[in-house]
C-alpha cells in the first residue's frame, strides 16, 4: 500500500499522538518520531510504529509522529487511522489491524 | 478540567457578531486582529469565548487562550483542532509567526522554529523535517564552482530587465541558480510566469531554473510583499525571508552571491533590496555571508525597465512601448491574452 494523499489522525493532547502522513515521489517509507518521552520509550515507540506499518504493508509514504506519551495501543490505532485515511487501500483486511 | 469546552469553526466573513468577542480575547492577550484570516477555530465554555486561532491559507494567526485556563491543555486541544481544520482545507503543512518568547510553547504544539529575528519575531512550521527535506532536495542540484550566483524573481511578468540581470549574473558566475517565486497571488499566474522565465533564460549557459517554494518570498516568509499590488506596504517581514535564505537555501546550493536589480519604482522591493544587504552580508549569523550585487536596471528610452511599469502600461492599454520592454515570448503572451485591452 502507498500513501496517496495527505492525512491526519489523533491530537496533541496528553497521552495521545498526532500522526501526519503524506505521499513520497518514490517507493520509500520515511518515519519521523518526536516524543516527549523519547529518552525513556523511544525504542519501544519506534518498534510499535514500524510493526504497525509492516502489518499494513506500507511501501511508500512519509509518516510524521508527534507523540505526547501515548500507550502502545493508542499509537497503533492512530497510525492505522492515518495510514488508512491517506492510503491507496480499497478493501480493508481487518485481520491486519489486530 | 476543560471537558465542557466546545470547539467549532466560524467563517470570519459571515459570523462577525463573534468577531467582537474574538477581538476582545486578542486584546486581552496583547494581540491584534491580523489580516487575511478567513476562518477561526474557537473554544467556548458556556457563554464564554475562551480560545481562538485563525487560519490564513496555511498560516496560523491570532492564537489566544484566556489566562485563567492556561496550563490545562486548552491550547493543545485548540491546536489539534486547527491541524484538522487546515487539512480539511487542503493544508497539512502549516506556518506561524510568533514572538520568540513563545517558541517553546508552540514547540509543545508540534511546531519547529525556522528562523528568528531576535527580540522581534520567529517563523515556525509544523514539521520537524520540512526545511531539512527541502534543503536536501536542493543540495542534489548544487553545481561545482567558486562563485555561485542566485537570483530570486517574481517576474510578474518577465521583462528585458530580468533577462539583462540574468545574462549579466550568469556571465560573472561559475553557475547561476534562478528561482521563480511560486506564490500565486500576483497579476500573472505562477504557471505563466514560470513559462515566460523559462523561455526568457533559454540558451544561457551554466544556469539552473528552479521552482520557488514556500521557503522563499512566499506568504509565509514574506507576507507583505504580496500586498504591494493592493497598495498596502506595512511593516516588512523580509528579515525572516532573508535569514532563511542565508541559513538553509544558500548553503544547500553553495550560493556565494545574490544578484538584484536596483528598484526605481516599487517601495516594497526597494526596501527588500536594502534589507538584503543587511541580513545576507552584515548581520551576525552562524552562516557564511552572501555578497549582494545590486545591478543598475536596464534602461529603454531613458526609462528603467520594470515589471510594475509593464503592468501599468497593460492596465492603460498602451501596447506601443511593450516591444522595447519585454522579450518576444512575453510580448506574445501579453498580446494574445485578455490583459491587452
Amino acid at each position: 500500500m502507498k500513501i496517496i494523499k495527505e492525512a491526519l489522525a489523533g491530537t496533541l493532547e496528553s497521552s495521545d499522538l498526532l500522526v501526519k502522513v503524506m505521499p513520497l515521489p518514490e517507493d520509500r517509507v520515511e518515519v519521523v518520531i518526536q516524543s516527549e518521552v523519547m529518552h525513556q520509550f523511544g525504542e519501544q515507540i519506534r518498534q510499535v510504529v514500524s510493526q504497525t506499518l509492516q502489518q499494513l504493508g506500507l511501501v511508500s509514504g512519509q509518516v510524521v509522529i508527534e507523540d505526547k506519551g501515548a500507550l502502545d495501543c493508542a499509537i497503533r490505532a492512530r497510525v492505522q487511522a492515518a495510514i488508512l485515511r491517506g492510503g491507496s487501500i480499497q478493501e480493508l483486511d481487518w485481520s491486519k489491524l489486530s | 478540567m476543560n471537558d465542557d469546552i466546545d470547539f467549532y469553526t466560524i467563517d470570519s466573513h459571515k459570523n462577525w457578531d463573534e468577531g467582537a468577542e474574538i477581538q476582545r480575547l486578542l486584546t486581552q492577550c496583547d494581540l491584534d486582529m491580523e489580516e487575511g484570516i478567513h476562518v477561526f477555530v474557537v473554544g467556548r465554555q458556556g457563554h464564554r469565548l475562551v480560545a481562538c486561532a485563525g487560519l490564513d491559507g496555511n498560516i496560523v494567526k491570532c492564537v489566544a487562550t484566556v489566562p485563567d485556563l492556561r496550563g490545562e491543555s486548552l491550547a493543545l486541544k485548540l491546536m489539534s483542532e486547527v491541524s484538522h481544520l487546515a487539512l480539511e482545507q487542503g493544508h497539512l503543512h502549516l506556518f506561524l509567526f510568533t514572538h520568540p518568547k513563545n517558541v517553546s510553547f508552540f514547540g509543545g504544539c508540534g511546531f519547529y522554529e525556522l528562523a528568528e529575528v531576535p527580540g522581534y519575531v520567529s517563523l515556525m512550521e509544523n514539521t520537524p523535517i520540512g526545511i531539512k527535506s527541502y534543503s536536501e532536495q536542493l543540495h542534489k542540484l548544487a553545481q561545482p564552482g567558486r562563485k555561485i550566483g542566485c537570483i530570486v524573481m517574481n517576474a510578474n511578468p518577465f521583462t528585458f530587465g530580468h533577462q539583462y540581470l540574468v545574462q549579466l549574473a550568469a556571465a560573472q558566475c561559475d553557475w547561476l541558480h534562478v528561482f521563480a517565486v511560486r506564490e500565486d497571488v500576483s497579476m500573472f499566474s505562477y504557471r505563466d510566469r514560470f513559462a515566460l522565465v523559462q523561455a526568457g533564460v533559454a540558451g544561457i549557459p551554466r544556469l539552473t531554473l528552479h521552482h520557488g517554494s514556500e521557503y522563499m518570498v512566499s506568504r509565509a516568509t514574506f507576507p507583505n510583499y504580496f500586498f504591494k499590488e493592493k497598495g498596502i506596504v506595512g511593516e516588512c517581514c523580509s528579515a525572516i525571508d532573508l535569514i532563511l535564505f542565508r541559513k538553509y537555501i544558500a548553503p544547500a546550493l553553495g550560493i556565494t552571491h545574490r544578484f538584484v536589480g536596483t528598484e526605481p519604482f516599487c517601495t516594497t522591493t526597494r526596501k527588500y533590496n536594502d534589507d538584503m544587504k543587511h541580513w545576507l552580508q552584515t548581520a551576525d549569523s552562524e552562516s557564511a555571508p552572501i555578497s549582494v550585487v545590486e545591478v543598475p536596471r536596464a534602461v529603454s528610452s531613458n526609462i528603467a525597465i520594470s515589471a510594475s511599469e509593464v503592468r501599468r502600461l497593460l492596465h492603460s492599454g498602451d501596447m506601443a512601448k511593450m516591444p522595447s520592454l519585454v522579450p518576444r515570448e512575453t510580448l506574445k503572451f501579453l498580446s494574445g491574452n485578455h490583459y491587452a485591452t
